[in-house]
C-alpha cells in the first residue's frame, strides 16, 4: 500500500511544475523512477518510453506503464490520475478567470513567459532524456535526423516511428 | 483513440473543422490557456472543453473518455511487451522507436521556439532555463521559481513591443 501511496503523492507533486508537459518532466521522472525508487530500470524505462510513443492517444502513457509496472492495471490507473489531477482542477478554475481578464497585455505577458519556460524545459527534457537511452552513435544520428525531417517537412509522427522501429529491427540503432 | 502521435492536431481537426463546436480562434485561445498551466496539456484541453459544455460533469467525461481507450491499449502493449521483450529484434524496435521520440519531444520544443524570433530577447529566458536545468541540474521546482521572474519580466516587455 505505501508504494502506492508514494507513487501517488510523488507524481501528483511533479505535476504541478511540469510547465510544457509531462515530456518536460521525463527526466525528472526517469530520476524518480529509476535512481531515487528503483521502481524500473533504465532498459524498462526506455522501452516504456517507447512503447509510450508508439502508442495512439496522449503521450503521459510512460507515466501510465510505470505505475503499471508497480502494481498492475490500479497502478497504472493510479499514476495516470496522479499526473492529471492537480493540473486539471487548476484549469477547471483559471479558465474563465483568464478568459475574462479585461487587460489583453497582462493575458499576453502569462502566456509569453509560459511559453519561454515551457520552450526551455522540453529542449532540456529532450538532451537529458537522448542521454539516458541513446546507446550509440547511429541513435542520436536518427535522433537528430528525426528533429530535422520535422521541422523540415509537415510528415506525419508514425512514418517516422515506423522508420525509426524498422531500422532498429534490422539491427542498425 | 485515433491520435498517434499526439492528440493535439486531431482535436483540432474534429472540434474546429469537422463538428463546428468551436471557432478556430476559441481553439487557439484555450490552447494558449492550457499552456500556460502545467500537467499534460491535452488534459487541460479536455478539461477546458468538456467543462464548457458540462460544466464539472462535461470536463471528467471529456478527461475519462480521453484517457481509457489509450490506457487500454498501452497495457496490451505492455502485456505483449513482458512476453516479448527477450528478443533481440523487438529490443532493436524499441530502441528504434524511443531515438525517434527523443527527437519528436525535441522539435516540438524548436517549433514552440519559432514565435520567440518575435522578440529574440526571449530565448534568453529559454537559454536560462536549459542552463539551470541541464549543466545545474535544478530542481524543476526551483528551475521554474528561478526563471520565473526574469520570463514574466521580458514577457511584459514583449507583450508591450508588439
Amino acid at each position: 500500500m505505501s508504494i502506492l501511496l508514494s507513487l501517488f503523492l510523488k507524481l501528483s507533486a511533479f505535476s504541478l511544475i511540469a510547465f510544457g508537459g509531462v515530456n518536460a518532466l521525463l527526466p525528472v521522472l526517469f530520476d524518480l523512477a529509476v535512481n531515487q525508487e528503483h521502481w524500473i530500470d533504465v532498459q524498462t524505462f526506455s522501452d516504456y518510453f517507447a512503447i509510450a510513443q508508439a502508442a495512439p492517444g496522449p503521450n503521459f502513457m510512460t507515466v501510465t506503464l510505470i505505475g503499471w509496472h508497480i502494481y498492475g492495471v490500479l497502478g497504472a490507473l493510479l499514476a495516470t490520475f496522479a499526473v492529471s489531477w492537480p493540473s486539471s482542477i487548476m484549469i477547471f478554475f483559471l479558465q474563465r478567470f483568464i478568459m475574462r481578464m479585461k487587460n489583453p497585455l497582462s493575458k499576453k505577458t502569462i502566456q509569453y513567459s509560459a511559453a519561454a519556460l515551457a520552450i526551455g524545459l522540453v529542449l532540456s527534457s529532450a538532451f537529458e532524456i537522448a542521454l539516458q537511452i541513446n546507446h550509440s552513435m547511429a541513435a542520436y544520428v536518427l535522433t537528430i535526423g528525426t528533429i530535422a525531417i520535422t521541422l523540415l517537412t509537415r510528415w506525419h509522427p508514425l512514418y517516422l516511428i515506423a522508420i525509426g522501429g524498422a531500422l532498429g529491427v534490422l539491427g542498425f540503432i | 483513440m485515433s491520435g498517434f502521435g499526439g492528440v493535439l492536431p486531431w482535436a483540432r481537426r474534429t472540434l474546429v473543422e469537422r463538428d463546428k463546436i468551436l471557432t478556430s480562434e476559441e481553439f487557439s485561445a484555450i490552447l494558449g490557456i492550457c499552456q500556460i498551466v502545467p500537467g499534460p496539456n491535452i488534459m487541460n484541453l479536455a478539461v477546458c472543453i468538456g467543462s464548457r459544455f458540462g460544466g464539472a460533469r462535461g470536463a471528467l467525461a471529456a478527461t475519462l473518455g480521453l484517457c481509457l481507450g489509450p490506457i487500454s491499449i498501452v497495457l496490451c502493449l505492455a502485456l505483449l511487451y513482458e512476453h516479448y521483450s527477450y528478443l533481440e529484434s523487438v529490443k532493436g524496435l524499441l530502441r528504434g522507436i524511443s531515438a525517434v521520440g527523443v527527437g519528436l519531444i525535441a522539435s516540438t520544443g524548436f517549433k514552440m521556439m519559432r514565435d520567440e524570433f518575435r522578440y529574440p530577447a526571449m530565448f534568453l529566458v529559454v537559454a536560462l532555463t536549459i542552463i539551470a536545468a541541464t549543466v545545474f541540474h535544478l530542481g524543476l521546482g526551483y528551475v521554474v521559481l528561478l526563471i520565473a521572474p526574469i520570463a514574466i519580466f521580458l514577457a511584459r516587455k514583449k507583450a508591450q513591443a508588439l
